[in-house]
């Protein structure tokens, strides 16, 4: 304490506190991760961590779209179905389009293209309702969210669509890139989708207009940014980037289900929360996301390791979150 | 019923670095609508503020009816009979006429509202007020002076001894006004102290049995309404008129800039032309509501118009946006920096590089180098205080703030400049440097376009002046051949 008081002066204490609030979760990632290796078996394995990050970068994939999102002060709620949806399209063109003469092949990308221009389609209606017709996005999503849903389960008849998928799309999910204990294509497609979404919010125009359009939108529509367009973009990207995962999931388990991704917006909002994205727009950052995606699959993991009960694991979740959104507002409110 | 008086006794206000109140002495007395004047920063809202118990004076006593009075808060005035109709209307619009007037208070019987006698009430109170309105309307479904009859008669509720009307007509058409004035009297008329403040100064033969006029925070006169001319009132609001400071080394070009032609929005303006010239500082005077602010926003693209040409550098403009202007080499200051010209949540560098955004990233990818360049040049010169261009845009105060919004058009080098109330809230060194800044700008040759409710800044800044009244620009004057005084009158002026 008496070496604190000496020769620190508040701002440069100020200063500290904010650097610390800044890299908080990191800290807390790799507490946890010692605290972990030491009293979790079978942690500290790279098998174990291959498992975790396999496993969350199906939601983590869309939580970088969903940074992007709510940076421009937005939210889609609608990913979990199109994650589904998007599975039972391809089974479909796999099922129905190979007896009009087009090779399997063919019919799976067909299938893939439908589901990239069809969440185009989505995202850019979302953009439509939110500068035409001035809906908040929380409530035209939900819609969206019932709507996909619905069309999914009617295009499916309601059962899982399986063994109509050809053999390679099985490694969208499934595969490795190294051989057995190699890295699961999932993960290579998480960190693509980090590194080009880092540079674009980090180090590109667009990037920068939208954490201005989430910052305040009069401003800099008055700064004469393009607000609709903008918003447009960050729609139609977290859209696409459920759609991947969809490929994904369902390559996993060779099945279209319409019931794919269910309930996942919460998981999804979760981690991008924790990784210090604001609901109130205009601040957070990819890299934060990536930790925060890590941090809820590191915890999870742990806590099945330790054999917690399920039940307990949605309540040390809870609490997570709800510390995050507090340190979040507090360092918002300390930096003012 | 003997008459009341309020009477203050020395009243003193400080705040750092002015003095906002100088030993006023002023009584106001019932059965009378008491007119109270000042142009901005004269101290007059101060005053209503110190009688309405918001704000605590340095020094000094008030009195009403003989008894001492101290607030420590609004609820303290309340409570002595002292009520308070602002400006901003504080009705709730779901709720019909009376829930509004006894809101908080209802009265009640058996644990229930008691509705019949809530509706009973309001009715007596609205037919004291000598108005037509039913207290079962809804009060979205009322007109503007309507509301603020209602907000007047639930002041009424509150059985006051003195009303203070804090520009009640500012949001009224002509036509309502008369219609408020009716009600004002019947108020005046059952004994009641008003107080009433406003700039318009065209309503006080119609409204005003007395007018004070504060000028500098002091009390220049009181006098009966009868007894003084308009000319007289407006000398005595400006006093004797200091002489502009404006450099006379600008070079004006011929060459007309931008030219605007026929620009008509139907709610605000109608057919506003005039013509621009390179290096030209002109000014738009105009009372609050004539349009000004509507007019430089829709030049700018950022409100539609529903007619009109814009001409820049020979280049015709219509469906206009910001997006187009900022590409045409236009930048506007808007009237409130901290809900339209800043992200006050992201750091001075991105605020300071937000209208340029495209100037300092190469093509789609950003140039940190450029960008730190560009925020620090103008940190440097608008004199931007600041330790470091990473910190949050709200840890400026308000004219630290200006210089960020004027920095982020400066960096888009424009050819023409729109302020909007440049020097709203921010003190008077600030307030000069942006002057400095806008004249610095014309010696380069951009020109711009000054919009101020503050008269005399308009003839220190400007080379030229238009006159807006009720939308449409009906005069233009040299500063070099008027007054304020005059300019005063000339934007008051009823037609």
């Amino acid at each position: 304490m008496e070496t604190a008081a000496i020769g620190v002066t508040p701002v440069i204490r100020k200063k500290l506190l904010i650097f610390l609030l800044d890299h908080i979760i990191e800290l807390c990632l790799l507490v946890l991760i010692v605290a972990l290796t030491i009293g979790a078996d079978g942690f500290m394995t790279w098998a174990n961590w291959m498992n975790i990050l396999r496993a969350n970068s199906l939601k983590g994939v869309i939580a970088i779209g969903m940074t992007m999102v709510m940076v421009a002060h937005l939210i889609d709620l609608s990913i979990g179905s199109v994650v589904g949806l998007s599975g039972v399209i391809v089974a479909l063109a796999c099922r129905d389009l190979p007896a009009q003469g087009i090779s399997l092949n063919l019919a799976t990308v067909i299938g893939m293209l439908i589901c990239l221009v069809f969440a185009g389609g989505v995202g850019w209606m979302h953009g439509i309702f939110e500068h035409k017709f001035r809906l908040p996005s929380f409530i035209v999503t939900i819609a969206t969210l019932n709507l996909l849903l619905g069309l999914a389960g009617r295009l499916s008849g309601g059962f899982p669509i399986s063994n109509q998928f050809p053999e390679w799309y099985n490694m969208l999910g499934g595969g490795r890139i190294g051989g057995q204990n190699g890295i699961p294509i999932p993960v290579i497609a998480l960190l693509v989708a980090f590194g080009i979404a880092w540079f674009v919010m980090g180090k590109t125009t667009t990037g920068r207009a939208m954490y201005a359009v989430g910052g305040n939108p009069e401003s800099a529509r008055l700064s004469g940014i393009n607000v609709n367009k903008t918003k447009t973009i960050a729609f139609i990207i977290v859209q696409v980037l459920a759609v991947i995962s969809g490929f994904m999931t369902s390559g996993q388990v060779m099945s279209g289900t319409f019931s794919f991704g269910k309930g996942w917006e919460m998981d999804v909002i979760a981690a991008t929360v924790v990784g210090g994205t604001s609901f109130d727009g205009g601040v957070g950052t990819i890299w934060g996301t990536l930790v925060g995606v890590i941090f809820m699959g590191v915890i999870g993991n742990g806590m099945t390791l330790l054999n917690i009960d399920v039940h307990t694991q949605y309540i040390v979740k809870a609490v997570i979150m709800f510390l995050a959104v507090l340190l979040t507002s507090y360092r918002t409110r300390i930096k003012a | 019923m003997g008459t009341l008086h309020l009477r203050t006794e020395n009243i003193t206000k400080d705040y750092p670095g002015t003095r906002a109140l100088d030993k006023v002495n002023i009584t106001f007395e019932s059965g009378k609508v008491n007119a109270l004047v000042g142009k901005n920063g004269s101290g007059k809202s101060t005053l209503v503020k110190i009688l309405a118990g918001a704000v605590i004076p340095t020094s000094g006593d008030f009195y009403l009816d003989d008894e001492k009075l101290h607030f420590s808060s609004t609820s303290d005035a309340y409570s002595k009979g002292i009520v308070t109709v602002y400006q901003e209307m504080s009705l709730i619009p779901g709720l019909s006429v009376a829930e509004n007037i006894f809101l908080g208070r209802l009265p009640k019987k058996n644990m229930q509202i008691d509705w019949q006698k809530t509706y009973c009430m309001a009715e007596k109170l609205l037919q004291q007020m000598q108005v037509k309105i039913d207290p079962h309307t809804l009060v979205s479904r009322l007109s503007m002076w309507q509301m603020q009859v209602v907000e007047i008669t639930k002041a009424l509720s509150f059985k006051p001894k003195m009303i203070m009307l804090d520009e009640p007509t500012s949001a009224l058409a002509q036509n309502e006004v008369q219609n408020l004035f009716t009600a004002i009297r019947a108020l005046r008329d059952q004994g009641v102290i008003i107080v009433y403040v406003t700039h318009k100064l065209q309503e006080l033969p119609q409204i005003a049995d007395t007018v004070s006029v504060l000028r500098d925070g002091k009390l220049v006169d009181s006098v009966d309404m009868k007894d003084v001319s308009h000319k007289q009132i407006i000398h005595m609001m400006f006093g004797e008129v200091k002489i502009p400071t404006r450099p006379t080394n600008i070079k004006i070009g011929n060459d007309p800039v931008m030219q605007v032609k026929g620009f008509t929005s139907a709610n605000w303006f109608k057919d506003v032309n005039f013509v621009l010239h390179r290096g030209e500082v002109l000014g738009i005077a105009g009372m609050l509501g004539s349009g000004r602010t509507e007019l430089l926003r829709s030049l700018f693209g950022a409100d539609p118009v529903d007619k009109g040409e814009l001409i820049i550098e020979g280049k015709s403009y219509n469906k206009l946006n910001p997006i187009k202007m900022v590409k045409a080499g236009v930048g506007l200051t808007p009237e409130d920096r901290k809900t339209q010209g800043l992200i006050l949540i992201h750091s001075i560098r991105d605020n300071l590089c937000y209208a340029s955004m495209n100037l300092t990233a190469d093509h789609w990818v950003e140039n940190k180098a450029r960008r730190n360049q560009f925020a620090e040049r103008q940190v440097k010169e608008l004199e931007i205080k600041t330790s470091n261009i990473d910190n949050l845009c709200n840890t400026l105060s308000g004219g630290n703030q200006q210089k960020v919004v004027v920095g982020n058009w400066l960096n888009t080098s424009p050819k023409i400049m729109l302020y909007d109330e440049p020097s709203r809230g921010i003190d008077v060194g600030a307030k000069q440097q942006i002057f400095e800044v806008i004249w610095e700008q014309a010696r380069k040759g951009i020109s711009t376009v000054f919009v101020s409710s503050e008269l005399e800044e308009l003839l220190e800044v400007c080379h030229r002046i238009l006159i807006m009244r009720h939308g449409r620009i009906v005069d233009e004057v040299n500063p070099d051949n008027v007054k304020v005084n005059e300019l005063y009158e000339l934007c008051m002026r009823g037609d």
